[in-house]
């Protein structure tokens, strides 16, 4: 799986998930609609998302995505076509909400964090877990190997569901010791 | 080695190790509110029908707007409403709820060693009964309704440690604002935090309650406190069984990833000036000269501002972090007698907590001194309804976040404690309820 094209440059710290989308438009019941208001919780943001169509690797500064746990947040960045998102850091919940849509999470150095905004074009080989920035040489990533299975197919709930047997067994030996 | 309360109660729940330093944990109760839990009920319907691991094992509520402001809202709750009643799943509908973090240690669902998650980031809020608690994504939530287990990489773990004893002016608010301010904002990301010393011993469940809420805003996994006879005393009034309560304690000489100690008799009442929960100063204190000029633009400060020189709009006390009976008895005890000179919202954390105030009269204080006494919702505290604030409108909040936006588009938010919210709500800037009295004592009777 490859993912490459033009980039969302907003490396700045600690840009919470109320920024990426305020409250008042989570009043849906499933996950459609939300990139229409994908970043107007930062001022700037509507004209930062205009002035870079196309963009499908977000490059954001440390602690991406802290606060509320809204998986809005994820929904939203994929609804304006972000599959990746480049960061030194992720806030944990918005970190697995990534993983559970296919959004990529890439940690990288946060000394490469400015390489990575001024690029034209980012490739990410999520296979081989390798980031590159224009035709600079590929910079190696992790991706958390118990969730490569469901950024790559999905199938996160199935799995899950394949597992039900050995979960009653557990909870069964549980409550007998 | 010695374990940690957080590594007993991880180990007693892996039911699989998986690669990375993750594993599948099980996960002995899934709280479901209306904003984050259709998504997931709709995924698991779509794929698997009606299929969930143990209806029993769920709790659900209506809190974020309640009642619903709009056809929206009101499609969410009526999402949740109806899969309760048709899973037989517990349901706390309006007239009998609350905010989620306030309902579950309230009607009995909490008790020590336990493993909760819920679509809301505030969930460690319930660590302060010896559990592991945490919050999560929609996704993951419908895993865990599905398949009782999350997927999660083993945090590691933080001892904090606050010594000595609290300032009778200080409360648990102004502490977890301190240690936040202390690890850092990110300072507790990959952790569980796990409180412990004499002057978290002292806290009532309610300040610890508020301790464990805000760990998220350092970025930890989790916070939680081991229980104790106070916490035995509170869970038989709501549980209506005796807790074993003894075996959830970290070993003497537990060892740690890392150990934090904190002078709890040098903490002092402190408040907001930025944009994030760390962002803070003493009450008596200024902006600080090396304050983030982004945090600093938004809020319209500047550096070397005295806090106490900060006037405000609005003034709110309510949200997970600060609505319970405590916390009502505090602001009251500020605002008998006295009139706010700004608008002022007072938000129960449930149903339960605006009876018990009511029976004690809190109700008519409010009242009397002019603030609006409502209903209990989350609603105020991230924007949502009963309460949103104007772009550019400064408001004192006892809530836990003042991002930009969070309270409404453009406001601006200072976090602090119910008293100093309701103290500052009376003279119309930021100020300490000794600040209040001595006005009261300047004006001849």
């Amino acid at each position: 799986m490859i993912i490459s094209g033009p980039v969302l440059p907003i490396p700045r710290a600690n840009i919470d998930t109320d920024q990426i989308i305020p409250a008042k438009h989570l009043t849906t019941i499933d996950e459609s609609g939300m990139g229409e208001f994908a970043f107007t919780g930062m001022t700037d943001g509507p004209a930062l998302v205009a002035a870079h169509p196309g963009a499908v690797v977000w490059v954001a500064g440390e602690n991406v995505g802290c606060g509320s746990s809204r998986e809005h947040a994820v929904w939203a960045i994929q609804g304006i076509g972000i599959k990746a998102v480049i960061s030194p850091s992720f806030a944990r919940i918005f970190h697995e909400n990534c993983y559970m849509n296919g959004v990529v999470p890439v940690i990288v150095d946060a000394a490469l964090i400015p390489r990575f905004a001024a690029a034209k074009t980012i490739t990410i080989d999520v296979a081989n877990e390798t980031v590159q920035a224009d035709a600079d040489a590929p910079v190696p990533f992790e991706i958390d190997p118990a969730r490569k299975p469901f950024v790559l197919g999905g199938g996160f709930l199935k799995y899950l569901h394949s597992k039900i047997p050995e979960i009653r067994a557990w909870e069964a030996k549980r409550a007998a010791s | 080695m010695k374990k940690s309360l957080f590594d007993k109660i991880w180990e007693s729940h892996v039911v699989e190790e998986l690669p990375g330093g993750n594993a599948l944990i099980f996960v002995d109760l899934v709280v479901a509110h209306e904003i984050t839990s259709p998504q997931g009920i709709l995924a698991i319907e779509k794929n698997f029908g009606d299929q969930l691991y143990d209806p029993n094992k769920i709790v659900s509520l209506i809190d974020h707007v309640a009642p619903a402001k709009d056809t929206a809202t009101a499609i969410q709750a009526q999402t949740l409403r109806s899969w309760a009643k048709r899973q037989k799943i517990r349901f706390h509908d309006i007239g009998d709820n609350g905010i989620c973090h306030v309902i579950v240690p309230e009607k009995g669902y909490v008790t020590p060693g336990m493993v909760i998650c819920c679509g809301d980031s505030h969930t460690g809020t319930l660590g302060a009964f010896g559990t592991f608690a945490l919050g999560i994504g929609s996704t993951a939530q419908a895993g865990a309704m599905l398949a009782q287990v999350l997927i999660l990489q083993r945090p590691k773990v933080m001892k904090i440690e606050v010594t000595g004893e609290l300032a009778a002016d200080v409360t648990a608010k102004d502490l977890i604002l301190t240690i936040i301010k202390t690890i850092g904002f990110k300072g507790g990301t990959g952790y569980a935090l796990e409180y412990t010393g004499s002057a978290i011993r002292a806290l009532s469940m309610d300040g610890r309650m508020t301790v464990c809420n805000m760990a998220i805003e350092a970025g930890a996994t989790a916070g939680l406190i081991a229980p104790d006879e106070k916490t035995a005393a509170y869970l038989a009034e709501t549980t209506l069984k005796p807790t074993n309560w003894t075996a959830q304690q970290a070993d003497p000489d537990a060892e740690y990833d890392r150990v934090v100690t904190i002078d709890g008799s040098a903490v002092r009442p402190v408040v907001t000036w930025g944009t994030n929960p760390g962002e803070n100063a003493s009450i008596d204190g200024a902006v600080p000269a090396d304050a983030d000029p982004r945090s600093l633009e938004y809020m319209g400060l500047t550096p070397g501002t005295a806090m106490k020189s900060i006037e405000i709009d609005q003034a709110f006390i309510g949200s997970c972090t600060n609505s319970r009976i405590s916390d009502l008895r505090a602001a009251a005890d500020v605002l008998r007698g006295r009139k706010v000179s700004v608008p002022t919202i007072i938000t129960p954390g449930s149903v339960g907590v605006k009876r018990q105030a009511e029976r004690e009269g809190l109700h008519d204080v409010f009242q009397d001194a002019g603030a609006l006494w409502t209903h209990s919702s989350c609603g105020p505290c991230l924007g949502m309804s009963v309460g949103v604030i104007a772009p550019g409108t400064r408001v004192v909040s006892s809530t836990n976040r003042n991002f930009p936006g969070r309270m409404g588009d453009g406001g601006r938010v200072h976090l602090a404690s119910p008293q100093v919210v309701a103290a500052s709500a009376v003279l119309g800037r930021i100020a300490a309820p000794s600040d209040v009295a001595a006005l009261a004592e300047a004006v001849p009777a």
